[in-house]
């Protein structure tokens, strides 16, 4: 089931372990109309947070800003490694049109500072190396450059990955299922630090100094996203090129 | 007597006067050099400057100033953990970092959620009571009225609090927002009783410190002050009172004087090493640095005991939805709480039990949660869109101590040139059996609530022991008042002396820890601790 059918969300069958086979197909979303989100869809689509960062801290505006207007240069992977784990990102991420959150720029970034998570598993290696060691890995899966394969084949070897059931070259280095978290744990938080990912799920943001007061269920501060019910079929169906 | 409280500005949070901070020599020996500025340190410096000791806190992180330092952003929060790196091994390997390591002046307390329950009285005597875990060689009386002095400082906010030993807070009982709420009306359905807090966040102005704004970055630092942490409750007055907190100094070794005592410790600080002479040492680390700093000064271990009992809490996390809006990130994530199941119960055919508590994580964290369920791609990315429909209650279970969870020092080196710790963490049977019924019983909860889904993380939180305290120098290595056996002037004072854990979280203990200990080194009923005053 696509969402053909304005979705209620008071409901669950949307949800991937409630409902049938393809209930997380966003497409029946209704588009983004202020601000930005991932792919343009959304739940809240008229909430932008980036509207309320007069009402942040300083200190938290500046680095909330950058990480829209100051996308890192890729410097820790080399132009093939970042081919190949874009692929995977978006795949993972599910990004699969612009706009996108650059995620894996700000993996690089962090790589590349040198600053770690403050464990390494016993049976792994420092985590700039698990990053290079699954580039490389998902090439040899593949048996060519990851992001150049079929996507039923990249998804059939990301799905290995994810359950841990590659061996073999690459992955003989590294504990696969551990790899996996470190990739995707690394990513999410790049990701999920994104406002256009705010936008998306209706997270407040920085509530410094203002903080909130509308607690309650179903409870919301004037400024806070309401969610979407019904898909504006004027806008939607224009934007989307279905006339 | 703690006037930290009024020692804060009421219009900036980095706290006031360092710079008419009080400086020692290095060549002017204290008479207590303390090792680390957390729940454990804090306290202890606080305490016996009061009583007129010379104190030095030397502190591997920096002096946060909370409007300079800290964001309300998750992503933006990572240098408030310690991020070097700890090998961690095992068949149940505990991840560090964000979850349970701090750095700097206000330790981990700096990033945790808030909660601060007390031990039950139980918890001091497991072995003789429940045939597991270890007895303390202190109990529960020994604490009480630094328990009740500390929930003043603090201030704790919660209501009437009917398990351990009954108590009440000083501070009314926080709103809770509507996460919580279905998660209470779920547990009151199927016979949980829970209360509000107990955490240590200001409800209603406390000297210069103001009411909590509830805006749900506790975990990030307070930027408010309302969120206890020794950064705002006891180092404010320690400084008042002639302390000096050194920070950005890493502690690398003490210094043996060749008659089996210490005469100070050496520290990095600006790239040099330097010595603090000092008259006796308090090492506050915590579970894995104290053990670290000891095992490589090769102080107090003649009975392989530094090291070992290394404890963590199973606390896994189980989220269930709900068709209204909760908006989870709202108010701070510690809301609501459980005793019910802290105690022995022969019928769930284990020993000793668990908590549970709301958590509450942003969104970075709920990506984790729904990570560890399973999911990626349009799957992850839909329940991410849900965020706001869910509520997530944790449990704390109590994992035993075990000998062979431990810390060793690993073959490699850091950039201090100090070997890497290697910690080493595997559950046993009782341990899964606590977890799984945890589990099952908030699965119960959420069923009650009328939840539509549930995810489920299985994870770790919190560390304790070892430097167990105990009454024998063969399986413990520190004594009734945190002394090193065999070592006239080195007292360990942190989670890392604590033989059990119960399933409270450790902060307020720890403090009440060091508030005992400071009162018996300033009574001087610890003989031969070698102060010589000034």
């Amino acid at each position: 089931m696509s969402r053909t059918q304005a979705t209620d969300f008071s409901e669950a069958g949307h949800l991937p372990k409630v409902g049938d086979e393809g209930s997380a197909d966003p497409a029946g979303l209704p588009r983004q109309r202020r601000g930005t989100t991932p792919q343009m869809h959304g739940r809240y689509p008229d909430f932008d947070v980036m509207q309320e960062l007069d009402h942040w801290d300083e200190r938290t505006r500046e680095l909330i800003v950058s990480r829209v207007e100051a996308v890192p240069q890729r410097t820790f992977f080399t132009e093939q490694e970042f081919a190949t784990l874009t692929a995977l990102a978006d795949l993972v991420l599910a990004q699969d049109r612009e706009p996108r959150v650059p995620a894996l720029a700000f993996v690089d970034a962090k790589l590349e500072s040198g600053r770690g998570d403050g464990y390494r598993y016993d049976d792994m290696p420092d985590d700039r190396e698990t990053w290079r060691t699954v580039a490389r890995g998902l090439d040899e899966a593949a048996g060519e450059p990851f992001a150049e394969a079929p996507v039923e084949l990249r998804e059939r070897v990301v799905g290995a990955l994810a359950d841990g059931s590659l061996s073999g070259g690459a992955w003989a280095e590294v504990n696969v299922t551990r790899a996996y978290g470190i990739v995707m744990r690394d990513l999410l938080e790049a990701f999920y630090s994104h406002p256009w990912a705010w936008n998306e799920i209706g997270f407040g943001g920085p509530a410094y100094p203002r903080g909130y007061q509308a607690l309650g269920v179903d409870r919301h501060e004037p400024w806070e996203g309401r969610e979407a019910f019904e898909l504006d079929p004027v806008r939607d169906v224009k934007e989307r090129g279905l006339e | 007597m703690n006037r930290s409280h009024l020692l804060l500005d009421p219009h900036r949070r980095g706290v006031p006067g360092l710079a008419r901070m009080r400086r020692y020599r290095d060549d002017d020996a204290v008479d207590m050099a303390i090792v680390g500025c957390g729940a454990g340190g804090g306290v202890l410096a606080q305490r016996l400057a009061r009583a007129g000791w010379r104190v030095v806190v030397l502190e591997r992180g920096p002096f946060w100033d909370p409007d300079r330092d800290w964001v309300s952003d998750e992503a933006g929060s990572s240098h408030l953990y310690w991020n070097d790196t700890r090998i961690i091994a095992g068949e149940d390997p505990v991840e560090m970092g964000k979850n349970n390591s701090g750095l700097g002046v206000g330790g981990s307390m700096v990033h945790f959620a808030g909660y601060t329950p007390r031990f039950h009285p139980s918890d001091f005597a497991t072995r003789s009571v429940d045939g597991v875990g270890a007895d303390w060689p202190i109990d529960y009386a020994d604490l009480r009225a630094h328990y009740t002095v500390l929930e003043r400082e603090l201030p704790v906010a919660g209501q009437r609090w009917p398990w351990g030993d009954p108590h009440g807070y000083p501070h009314a009982p926080h709103p809770v927002c509507g996460a919580a709420e279905r998660a209470w009306e779920g547990a009151r359905a199927c016979g949980v009783t829970m209360r509000v807090g107990p955490v240590s966040i200001t409800n209603g102005p406390f000297g210069n410190r103001p009411h909590c704004i509830y805006r749900g970055f506790c975990l990030q630092g307070c930027k408010v002050n309302a969120k206890a942490s020794p950064l705002v409750t006891h180092v404010p007055d320690a400084i008042e009172q002639g302390a000096e907190v050194r920070a950005d100094s890493m502690v690398v070794g003490l210094e043996t004087d060749g008659g089996g005592a210490v005469s100070g410790v050496r520290y990095l600080r600006d790239g040099t090493e330097r010595l603090q002479r000092a008259h006796a040492v308090a090492v506050c680390g915590y579970s894995i640095e104290s053990p670290r700093l000891l095992l490589h000064s090769g102080i107090g271990n003649d009975h392989d005991q530094v090291g070992r009992y290394i404890m963590v809490q199973g606390a896994p996390q189980i989220a269930g939805r709900f068709p209204e809006l909760l908006r989870m990130y709202k108010a701070p994530p510690p809301e609501i709480s459980s005793e019910q199941f802290y105690e022995t119960d022969p019928d769930r055919g284990f020993a000793r039990g668990f908590s549970i508590q709301t958590v509450s994580p942003l969104p970075i964290g709920w990506a984790e949660h729904v990570l560890a369920d399973g999911h990626r791609g349009p799957a992850l990315r839909e329940y991410m869109r849900d965020y706001n429909h869910w509520s997530v209650l944790g449990a704390l279970c109590e994992l035993l101590p075990r000998a062979e969870n431990r810390v060793t020092l690993a073959g490699e080196t850091d950039r201090f040139g100090m070997p890497l710790a290697r910690f080493s963490y595997t559950r046993g049977e009782n341990d899964r059996a606590n977890i799984a019924y945890a589990k099952r019983v908030i699965n119960q909860i959420w069923q009650a609530a009328g939840a539509q889904d549930i995810l489920t993380i299985d994870r770790y939180a919190h560390l304790v022991g070892g430097c167990r305290m105990g009454t024998d120098p063969e399986t413990s290595v520190v004594d009734a008042d945190h002394r090193v056996w065999g070592v006239p002037n080195v007292f360990v004072c942190d989670g890392s002396v604590m033989p059990t854990q119960g399933s409270a979280n450790p902060a307020l203990t720890i403090m009440a820890l060091a508030a005992r200990l400071a009162e018996r080194l300033a009574a001087r009923r610890i003989s031969d601790a070698r102060r010589r005053a000034a």
